[in-house]
């Protein structure tokens, strides 16, 4: 696998995957954002493809501490948020969890906030359209919880409510 | 020892316990040197003092109830009472005074309402007290917090039985927003102009998770003493909102606020307002309870899991999760107080809009107009004192009453009037404490606890009545100041008795024996409807009926309802 670190300072997971929209389309490229926190807090994002791929003409920012360890934690399957993966496309609408693991990357789906961790394959997902997996114990795991109508749909939400006062 | 008025309480209940509110101990005034105290007390001040339990702020919870020597002199006082109160008696000479530090108005840039708009609603809903927190801007700093002045003046004067306060809704630097209120008085405005112009987060651009920023934030829990010391104002509270929303405010900053000055920064909202957010569409906003619908961002607290971005049966996971951040804090055997409120910005289902207006230029939006089209079933708010309730024993209705009742921890909160009231009581060695407040005894002393429950006999404001299912107990030991300022778990704390009530209307009182007294403990208490409960975050062991994580999408809030108490603690003398 190449990968590739680029720390960007963009401010919030928003304005990474603005810029990750971009990137122009590599089979199997998994892009991913990763949280840094403390004095400069902020997102930086990875890159990676096949060693048999070519990863878009990118410069890589001088590395840091904290893109050091993001770039190690997706090597790692341990860390960082997946915007780019394959099949992420065909993701939209309803399906089940049989299917949204048939047609991309993601390679397990967890629950919260329920009595089990393991969804039914047969359980529908409300994707939202948006669905955005973690690197966990080496897969990519999309963490979700129980929706309306016996549904699950991912944790995270596309849109989540502006934050109270317009000016924050 | 009895008290000074009668008790023909109109449920008749026996209340003729032995409780002693009015005793003052030289042990926790700080006014009384060590060397003036006998050798037992020393000991005792110092144990109290080890435990967390003395200091600037155990003062506020040491003292408790007994601080108020007036209080059983009060007797029951002509009125006005407050709103909630009327043709009651006191309680063990309380009046139980409910209440909303957190309601916006056209002063803040996503409200709508006047000041008297909420009011009327509030003492309408029946609410005693109020406070009025329009969002920290740069244009509320400069127009706002003086313009809403008089309009508070004004609703004061027009509604005499719910008492109005000014605030504001403090953007913290390098953390979420909180209420900061003071005492009304000559200088209520300017002392919150000042204070919002030097510490707010977004007027002084600190806003970002910074170590640099986290320290204006202690400045500022340090200004408001100030304020109070030098008497600039009578009283001024800080209690941190919507704490768990977006991870952002750190264990380590919650206590660092409170060990700033924890007369001052006396809590969080155990539940956060915005609770119709979660009722399902089409019928409402369809989003995630009390707007909760965050995820980790790099401004978070790295550990905080998953599971603390949503609300469990409507209430904060700091509060929620037994043995979790609440806890952790209670273990260490310092006050911090929870409270329920509205956070009204847009009411659901209401009809009125906003009034347009140019908001920059006058510091407000024009007086809402009525929309006369459909219903906005995609405002997420109810009107204050309608499903969101802070109860706070008050020695009278007066605003002063109020603050020193919340600093006392002498407080309650429930949703959707799942009861009408409540009275606890921790007995030992011919003592007794209510809420907030701390019993000393001898080391085998029995001690027990009273839990006397009015059930709901009137209507909520969704037109049903309440049924009580089931109260929990939940007891941790006090293990001393945290050694990891960032810990959020407390290990030896859990639920150790869940009591079925099998009743439907009246009163119930419980009872439960908390055996000799040994080591340093806290209790509080939790109940609900029982319509949706699953195991604790922490696991069945620590909780087997806790809240459930509230759906997104999916929360109607008036089929989960909860009250929590805040707790006693139960220390050994030496």
């Amino acid at each position: 696998m190449k990968i590739i670190g680029l720390d960007l300072g963009h401010r919030g997971t928003r304005e990474a995957e603005h810029w990750l929209a971009h990137l122009p389309a590599v089979p199997g490229l998994v892009a991913c954002t990763h949280l840094v926190h403390g004095e400069r807090p902020r997102v930086v994002i990875t890159v990676a493809v096949a060693d048999d791929e070519t990863l878009p003409p990118l410069r890589s920012t001088p590395d840091g501490g904290a893109l050091d360890a993001a770039v190690a934690d997706h090597e790692a399957g341990r860390g960082g948020r997946a915007v780019i993966y394959p099949g992420v496309e065909k993701l939209t609408g309803e399906l089940t969890v049989a299917e949204l693991l048939a047609a991309s990357a993601i390679g397990r789906v967890r629950l919260l906030g329920a009595a089990v961790t393991e969804p039914e394959p047969d359980t529908v997902v409300d994707t939202r359209d948006f669905v955005r997996p973690q690197w966990m114990d080496g897969r990519l795991t999309l963490v979700a919880t129980p929706a309306p109508a016996g549904r699950i749909a991912p944790f995270e939400v596309p849109n989540p409510t502006p934050c109270c006062g317009a000016e924050h | 020892m009895g008290h000074g008025h009668p008790h023909d309480h109109e449920h008749g209940h026996d209340h003729a316990h032995d409780h002693e509110p009015a005793e003052y101990s030289p042990v926790t005034d700080p006014a009384v040197a060590d060397s003036e105290l006998s050798p037992t007390d020393v000991t005792r001040r110092r144990f109290l003092r080890g435990a967390g339990l003395l200091g600037a702020g155990a003062a506020a919870a040491a003292a408790g109830a007994f601080a108020t020597p007036e209080l059983a002199a009060a007797g029951d006082a002509p009125a006005p009472l407050g709103r909630s109160w009327q043709g009651h008696n006191r309680r063990e000479g309380l009046l139980w005074l409910s209440g909303d530090h957190h309601i916006h108005t056209q002063y803040s840039s996503d409200g709508q309402y006047r000041v008297i708009d909420q009011v009327r609603h509030a003492n309408a809903y029946g609410l005693d007290w109020m406070v009025i927190t329009d969002h920290g801007s740069v244009t509320h700093a400069k127009i706002g917090v003086e313009k809403v002045n008089p309009d508070i003046v004004a609703a004061r004067a027009e509604v005499k039985d719910t008492l109005v306060f000014q605030g504001f809704e403090w953007n913290i630097p390098a953390a979420e927003h909180g209420t900061v209120f003071v005492h009304p008085g000559r200088n209520e405005v300017a002392v919150l102009k000042e204070f919002e112009n030097t510490f707010d987060g977004v007027v002084t651009a600190t806003t970002d998770s910074t170590p640099t920023n986290e320290a204006l934030a202690i400045s500022g829990v340090t200004f408001l003493g100030s304020a109070v010391s030098s008497r600039r104002v009578q009283d001024a509270l800080f209690l941190a909102n919507h704490p768990a929303r977006k991870g952002i405010d750190s264990p380590h900053e919650l206590r660092g606020w409170r060990d700033a000055n924890p007369r001052i920064a006396i809590g969080f909202e155990g539940a956060p307002g915005h609770q119709a957010a979660g009722i399902p569409a089409p019928n409402g906003p369809g989003g995630g309870r009390g707007a909760y619908d965050f995820a980790p961002s790099a401004a978070s607290f790295p550990a905080y899991p998953l599971e603390s971005y949503r609300t469990w049966g409507g209430f904060d996971w700091m509060t929620a999760t037994v043995g979790g951040l609440w806890d952790s804090l209670l273990a260490e055997g310092k006050p911090w107080w929870i409270t329920a409120n509205s956070d009204s910005h847009q009411i659901y289902a209401d009809n009125a809009v906003r009034g347009g207006g140019d908001f920059n230029a006058n510091g407000r939006y024009d007086d809402p107009v009525y929309g006369g089209g459909p219903l906005a079933t995609t405002n997420f708010d109810f009107w204050p004192g309608f499903y969101s309730r802070t109860h706070v024993g008050a020695t009278d209705f007066s605003y002063a009453a109020v603050m020193a009742g919340l600093r006392a921890g002498r407080v309650w909160v429930d949703h959707g009037g799942l009861i009408n009231g409540l009275d606890v009581t921790v007995r030992a060695g011919g003592r007794s404490v209510t809420l907030g407040d701390t019993l000393v005894a001898r080391r085998g002393t029995p001690a027990s606890l009273t839990i006397t429950i009015d059930l709901a006999t009137t209507p909520n404001w969704a037109q049903f009545i309440p049924t009580l299912a089931r109260v929990d107990l939940i007891r941790g030991a006090v293990t001393g100041p945290a050694a990891d300022r960032d810990v959020f778990t407390a290990p030896a704390t859990k639920v150790v008795h869940s009591f079925e009530v099998n009743k439907a209307t009246g009163q119930v009182t419980l009872s439960y024996d908390l055996g000799p007294v040994s080591d340093a403990f806290y209790l509080r208490l939790r109940g609900t409807d029982g319509k949706r409960s699953a195991p604790g975050f922490l696991g069945a062991a620590v909780d087997p009926m806790g809240p459930a994580m509230d759906v997104v999408g999916s929360a109607d809030p008036w089929l989960d309802l909860w009250f929590y108490t805040n707790p006693i603690w139960v220390l050994p003398a030496r």
